[in-house]
């Protein structure tokens, strides 16, 4: 028993080492309290607000309504953020900490007219 | 129409191809039948229609985040399958002993949850395109972006067969570790966006590098989990999910360096 203990004990440092990196990582992460909400709506394949501001390095919770029959798939690279939010009903997206910029998303059910973009500043 | 609907099934079948053709090929040569695969198949379609039947219940489970954390649990399930899968493979390469009912049943496991975790969106995309004027077209479009999909399977599939038994085993093994790896991002991605996870700011970005949304990006994505703007829990985790499967591979080497039975198991 005290063999494979050796044993595992060996041949994990590199995974015990890491452990400890995922650890030191996480604590910078602030406590956000009180995270902002953001209700976007999906009417006729367009999001309503297209345009969203939201403050730089901030979490933020939207809320988005889809008014559709249809379901639609909120989808953004800039965000790496992806969700299928279901026709006539809500889907809740946490968003960022973010460097200010602009991050387009879209719906990519129906992309040709479901654009829209987060503004970070 | 046509073009998105393209792209959105060339996206998800592509994702699933790749780890299916990486299985059969690993199957083949180690010479188990391919009878597996149509379960695989049946299972996975019936899980992507059912869960995309019921996606209105499941969105709602854990205020609001139960898709998120289901497709997350879907896809640490199939990490795990896949380093079981891995060891398995790693003792063939010594022993060149196939465990066969149970290398069958995990890869049964891996296939139908890949298949329900990437068939549910095609799925929820054909309804929603079908109540629309335009649902010919989007439908021409869902099959060619399948085909290509499957072809770029079938591509893989080849090259990985051609190789010889040692050398494709030993691909195999390199991707198979970071289609997994990927898995374990995506989860880890999603539980962020959940707010199960914390969130932080970008480690970097690397988007006017290599762009998430360009055809590289793509495949990067599909082959190794690449985001152009990772956290910093992301990255650790991704690295954690390559170490833990060589670690376990080097344990069992040393622990059983003689040929086991597993067969029994």
């Amino acid at each position: 028993m005290n063999y494979f203990i050796n044993h595992v004990c060996h041949f994990f440092r590199f995974q015990i080492i890491i452990f400890i990196t995922v650890f030191v990582l996480l604590i910078p992460v602030q406590v956000y309290a009180g995270t902002p909400i953001i209700h976007i709506e999906i009417r006729n394949h367009l999001f309503i607000p297209s345009e969203i501001i939201i403050p730089k390095e901030t979490k933020v919770k939207l809320i988005i309504h889809n008014k559709d029959e249809t379901d639609e798939e909120f989808e953004s690279y800039e965000l790496n953020r992806e969700k299928v939010i279901v026709g006539q009903r809500k889907g809740v997206i946490f968003i960022g900490p973010l460097p200010s910029g602009v991050y387009p998303f879209f719906g990519e059910f129906f992309p040709k007219t479901a654009q829209g973009k987060v503004i970070v500043k | 129409m046509l073009l998105s609907s393209v792209i959105i099934v060339l996206r998800e079948v592509l994702e699933a191809a790749l780890l299916i053709s990486i299985l059969i090929a690993l199957s083949k040569k180690t010479s188990l039948s391919a009878h597996w695969l149509i379960w695989s198949c049946l299972l996975g379609l019936s899980g992507a229609i059912v869960y995309g039947m019921n996606i209105n219940n499941v969105s709602d489970w854990f205020d609001g985040v139960g898709q998120e954390v289901t497709n997350a649990f879907i896809q640490l399930l199939i990490y795990c399958m896949l380093v079981l899968y891995i060891l398995i493979l790693s003792r063939f390469l010594v022993h060149k002993n196939t465990f066969h009912f149970l290398t069958r049943l995990i890869m049964i496991i891996i296939v139908a949850l890949a298949i329900t975790r990437e068939g549910t969106e095609i799925v929820l995309y054909f309804f929603s395109v079908t109540h629309s004027k335009t649902h010919l077209t989007a439908v021409v479009g869902m099959t060619i972006g399948a085909s290509i999909g499957v072809s770029v399977g079938f591509l893989f599939y080849y090259l990985l067969n051609s190789l010889k038994l040692e050398q494709s085993i030993f691909i195999g093994l390199i991707l198979l570790l970071l289609v997994s790896a990927g898995m374990v991002s995506q989860a880890s991605l999603l539980l962020i966006q959940a707010d199960w996870l914390p969130a932080q700011l970008p480690l970097w970005n690397s988007s006017a590098f290599i762009s998430e949304k360009s055809v590289t990006g793509q495949l990067l994505y599909v082959l190794l989990g690449y985001e152009s703007t990772p956290t910093a829990l992301q990255v650790s985790l991704y690295v954690l999910a390559i170490i833990v499967p060589i670690g376990l591979m080097q344990v069992l080497n040393k622990v059983y360096p003689k040929k086991i039975n597993l067969a029994s198991l």
